[in-house]
């Protein structure tokens, strides 16, 4: 069942400071977070976050279509590395 | 770059008809059939292979040269590879795997940060996978124009301008 849309979308509050802070220095840094349950708002598109996954902190650079989305959703806590092959990596 | 890329691996034998269960680590499953010629690891052996259906985990293929079910459970564990030169290219800012892995990472001093050991994409972009001397754990580094300025496949070198606090100083 989804969230009641009243309350809005939930985000930890100390993101939300470290994503303005990144916003107003405009370094080219990863921003260190452990909240995998927060909701990705439109206000982090452009930044780099490092979501924890148990282990380390994956970076995630926030893309516009990823708005709405849980920040965990983009750090799996189990890794499968497959094999390369012919697999390709885009750099955007 | 190596001029031979790993494409699949035989399962086994299915059947009684010399047929063989093919493992797939390509992309896109099926293409596996279209690099021509596969050789096992030591290009001992080539095979040319046709994909006859889709099974749980890869395909039921026939080999060149393999028609007896003795013949087909001898290959078990094999693993086929491609030539290189059979991939298409690709274009600017676009690369193999294959190719990336195993560059030196220099950052935009000159100094070596270590080598490319995977290349990773968990949905929000792909990522280098680091792992050099210095370091006690491996680095994730995006894989974009700002962090990575310059891959030159040619020369065998990757250089990168990496966010603050990623590396250890």
């Amino acid at each position: 069942m989804s969230r009641s849309v009243w309350k809005g979308p939930f985000v930890d509050s100390y993101v939300l400071k470290k994503a303005e802070k990144s916003r107003e220095s405009g370094k080219n840094e990863v921003i260190k977070i452990w909240s995998r349950r927060s909701t990705i708002l439109p206000q982090f598109v452009g930044l780099t976050f490092g979501v924890y996954n148990g282990h380390k902190h994956i970076p995630v650079n926030v893309s516009e279509d990823m708005i709405g989305q849980k920040f965990g959703e983009y750090s799996p806590t189990r890794t499968y590395y497959g094999h390369a092959a012919d697999k390709k990596a885009k750099r955007k | 770059m190596s001029d031979r890329i790993c494409v699949g691996a035989i399962a086994g034998s299915y059947g009684v008809q010399g047929e063989v269960r093919l493992k797939s680590f390509t992309a896109d499953a099926q293409a596996i059939a279209d690099y021509g010629l596969l050789h096992t690891e030591d290009g001992t052996k080539t095979f040319d292979v046709t994909l006859n259906r889709p099974i749980k985990q890869g395909f039921v293929a026939r080999l060149s040269g393999v028609a007896t079910k003795e013949q087909a459970d001898a290959l078990k564990g094999t693993r086929l590879f491609a030539d290189r030169d059979r991939l298409p290219s690709l274009p600017d800012d676009e690369f193999y795997h294959a190719d990336l892995i195993g560059l030196p990472v220099f950052d935009t001093g000159g100094a070596e940060l270590g080598h490319v050991k995977t290349v990773q994409n968990h949905g929000a972009g792909d990522l280098l996978e680091i792992h050099g001397p210095g370091l006690k754990a491996t680095v994730l580094l995006p894989f974009t124009l700002q962090n990575v300025p310059t891959v030159d496949l040619t020369a065998g070198r990757i250089v990168a301008d990496p966010p603050e606090g990623l590396f250890p100083e």
